[in-house]
């Protein structure tokens, strides 16, 4: 057809343009002749290009014009054009709908903000969660409805990789897990989830574990205390002193799980950030050496090193149990030939404390699980030395309230370093120190 | 009228700096939301040291509220506002004053349940102070979003809902004085609840007050001191001639 179009039309044209030179030729004037069928011709063409313009204007692409040769031919491709595009609009229209449909069904909410926080679309899990209303909240920003403070933080920050969890505001008792999903040019995705009956449950656990370990304090008491008096009574038959020795032993190891049990569940039961007291790090430091030399089988050298006098904000007592929990965890695995080393030293990123030892070391497989609770590398060794197994699960929670983060460097047989690295906003730099 | 209204401006920075108040000040007010359900919660929970963060973190509402007025008379000096971005600051100046005061109010009721912990709680568990206080939940919450969506209906809804409040609290006072007079023992203790629910149904009238900014901000007409059905008349009648 494409070529029959062109074809047809020169021939019809040079036909033309023959028959105008002969009776050019006949009358005299050959070129007026060629230049009257050449005017002819062009006023044809122009009268196709009007029908066909007018045909575009129309929008009626139904109604396609007859035209011969190659403006039927453009006009074909024209109407296929579009009607392709139609055919593609209806199937992404379709697909969309389609997508909107399964979105708005989803058991999860969903809200999709533009870069200024201002609520696009929502699907009904999310007005129901949220509150929102139909038609009348687009264009609010989300966090004008969505007013807990948690969230207002967590939605100014960057920090999207976790979920926040909110209490619902309206009085009842539901928790709600929201999550920010960054996508395309700065666009924000907003999904939230019930998460109540996780929140419970996590509730009860925790009670459970507080409730429980303080039941067993005071059972523990009484029995360690009779302990004690039958150990010193002389009366008592020296064959049973060994099994008395040993069940002292394991009574006081059995308190210290116990406390540090309730220690954890209080650590665990506050979820805001810790109150910043200055902490005066380098006497702490003092004292925790002065506590790891009393101890009837300590390393050879206990080192403190300090390069900074600078205060740690934060809550004391937990403080102090963290750093003494991990310095006696390396005066327990370092023999009595080896050395411990606490260093604080502070930086541009902030306040560093270490523990370093040359004790028995730490495989590589075990270092992600150490600060479970009740893991433990060697159980046989760990049980010897009266550990409760919660130590660094205290160290973990301590350091999580005070925005820090533990690093644990170890080598099987060389010893281990462990880390706690505190962000500046907890540090007291003295006027001496800032101003040098 | 939607919250299309006051984002239509000639200046952009001008339009920024009205939301930008306007985010400030529902984000003061969904901290006393967490404040207010927080001392409830130390309240029914007997958790005194709840209780004592809750009154410490009252200067955090304090210095929001500066921190607002401060933008408020920067915008009054700056852009010299007219019509309903006027409204607008004028009704945000009085809204954050109200909100500092429940905020005081929560103090209070964080300090009395930290002291109420110390004590025997009694066998119903403050059912009723806890009913109350969810329903003054519901009305603070219900007066934030009509802050937020500029919605007088809501407001005005939201405002009637403060006369439940008030029913309930002169509940929870009788059946406090019939308690003391059965069982003087019980009078310390009666009085502290007293505290609280008084400081309740305080916070009911200062989300009422808001409410009333709402009504002032979206539709120029000062509703404070008029009975609640003669403000409907009168929208009622503004909403027919306007059509």
């Amino acid at each position: 057809m494409n070529s029959g179009g062109w074809l047809s039309l020169s021939m019809r044209l040079s036909a033309a343009l023959a028959i105008g030179l002969v009776v050019g030729l006949i009358f005299g004037v050959p070129w007026a002749g060629v230049a009257t069928v050449l005017a002819i011709a062009l006023g044809l063409q122009l009268l196709h290009l009007l029908r066909v313009l007018r045909w575009l204007q129309a929008d009626q692409t139904e109604l396609a014009p007859e035209q011969p040769g190659p403006w039927g031919h453009l006009i074909a491709m024209i109407v296929r054009l579009y009607r392709r595009k139609q055919f593609h609009k209806q199937r992404l229209l379709r697909l969309l709908r389609e997508l909107r449909r399964s979105t708005a069904a989803m058991p999860d909410g969903v809200v999709v903000l533009n870069p200024q926080a201002e609520i696009l679309w929502f699907n009904r899990t999310a007005a129901r969660l949220l509150g929102f209303r139909g038609k009348t909240d687009f264009g609010l920003r989300i966090e004008n409805l969505v007013r807990q403070p948690e969230f207002v933080r967590y939605l100014r920050g960057s920090q999207y990789a976790t979920p926040v969890i909110v209490r619902s505001s309206v009085g009842t008792e539901q928790h709600l897990s929201l999550q920010i999903v960054p996508y395309g040019a700065g666009q924000l995705l907003v999904l939230v989830r019930d998460v109540t009956r996780e929140a419970r449950l996590e509730a009860m656990r925790k009670d459970f574990v507080a409730n429980a370990s303080h039941e067993l304090r005071s059972p523990l008491t009484v029995i360690s205390g009779y302990l004690e008096t039958l150990a010193q009574d002389t009366e008592v038959d020296p064959a049973l002193a060994g099994p008395l020795q040993e069940m002292r032993r394991q009574a006081q190891r059995m308190t210290s799980i116990v406390q540090d049990l309730i220690e954890l569940s209080r650590l665990e039961s506050s979820d805001s950030d810790a109150v910043g007291q200055p902490i005066d790090v380098v006497a702490l430091m003092a004292q925790l050496r002065q506590d790891v030399l009393a101890r009837p089988q300590h390393p050879a050298q206990v080192l403190v090193r300090a390069d900074s006098h600078a205060m740690l904000l934060g809550e004391d007592i937990q403080i102090h149990s963290a750093f003494s929990n991990l310095v006696e965890n390396a005066a327990k695995y370092t023999p009595p030939n080896g050395s411990v080393q606490i260093r604080w030293w502070t930086d541009d990123r902030g306040g560093h404390f270490s523990v370093t030892d040359t004790g028995i070391g730490i495989a590589s497989e075990h270092i992600p699980r150490l600060t479970e609770r009740f893991y433990r590398v060697d159980a046989g060794r760990s049980r010897a030395t009266g550990g409760s197994g919660l130590g660094l699960a205290i160290v973990k929670h301590v350091l999580q309230r005070h925005g820090a983060q533990l690093s644990i460097e170890s080598e099987e047989g060389q010893g281990s370093k462990f880390t706690c690295d505190f962000p500046r906003e907890r540090l007291q730099i003295p006027v001496k120190e800032a101003v040098v | 009228m939607q919250a299309a209204d006051i984002s239509h401006h000639t200046s952009k920075r001008f339009n920024e700096d009205l939301e930008r108040v306007r985010s400030k000040v529902l984000a003061m007010g969904g901290f006393v939301e967490d404040q207010l359900s927080r001392s409830l919660m130390s309240l029914v929970d007997a958790d005194s040291s709840l209780g004592r963060e809750v009154a410490r973190d009252d200067y955090k509402v304090n210095g929001m509220e500066v921190s607002i007025d401060e933008d408020c008379s920067r915008i009054l000096a700056t852009r010299s506002p007219a019509a309903g971005d006027l409204r607008m600051i004028v009704a945000t100046i009085k809204t954050i004053t109200d909100l500092e005061r429940i905020g005081d109010e929560c103090e209070k009721i964080g300090l009395i349940a930290a002291r109420l912990a110390t004590i025997e709680r009694p066998a119903d568990r403050y059912r009723e102070v806890k009913h109350l206080g969810r329903t003054v939940q519901v009305l603070v919450h219900d007066t934030l979003d009509a802050f937020a969506r500029l919605d007088a209906d809501a407001a005005l809804r939201t405002c009637r809902q403060d006369r439940v409040v008030d029913e309930e609290y002169e509940a929870i006072q009788r059946q406090c004085i019939t308690f003391m007079m059965e069982d003087p023992r019980t009078i310390r203790r009666a009085l502290d609840v007293m505290w609280v629910v008084r400081s309740l149904e305080r916070i009911g009238d200062h989300a009422k007050n808001i409410c009333e900014y709402v009504i002032y901000m979206v539709h120029g007409k000062d509703v404070r001191h008029t009975s609640l059905d003669h403000i409907e008349r009168e929208l009622a009648e503004r909403a027919v001639r306007r059509s």
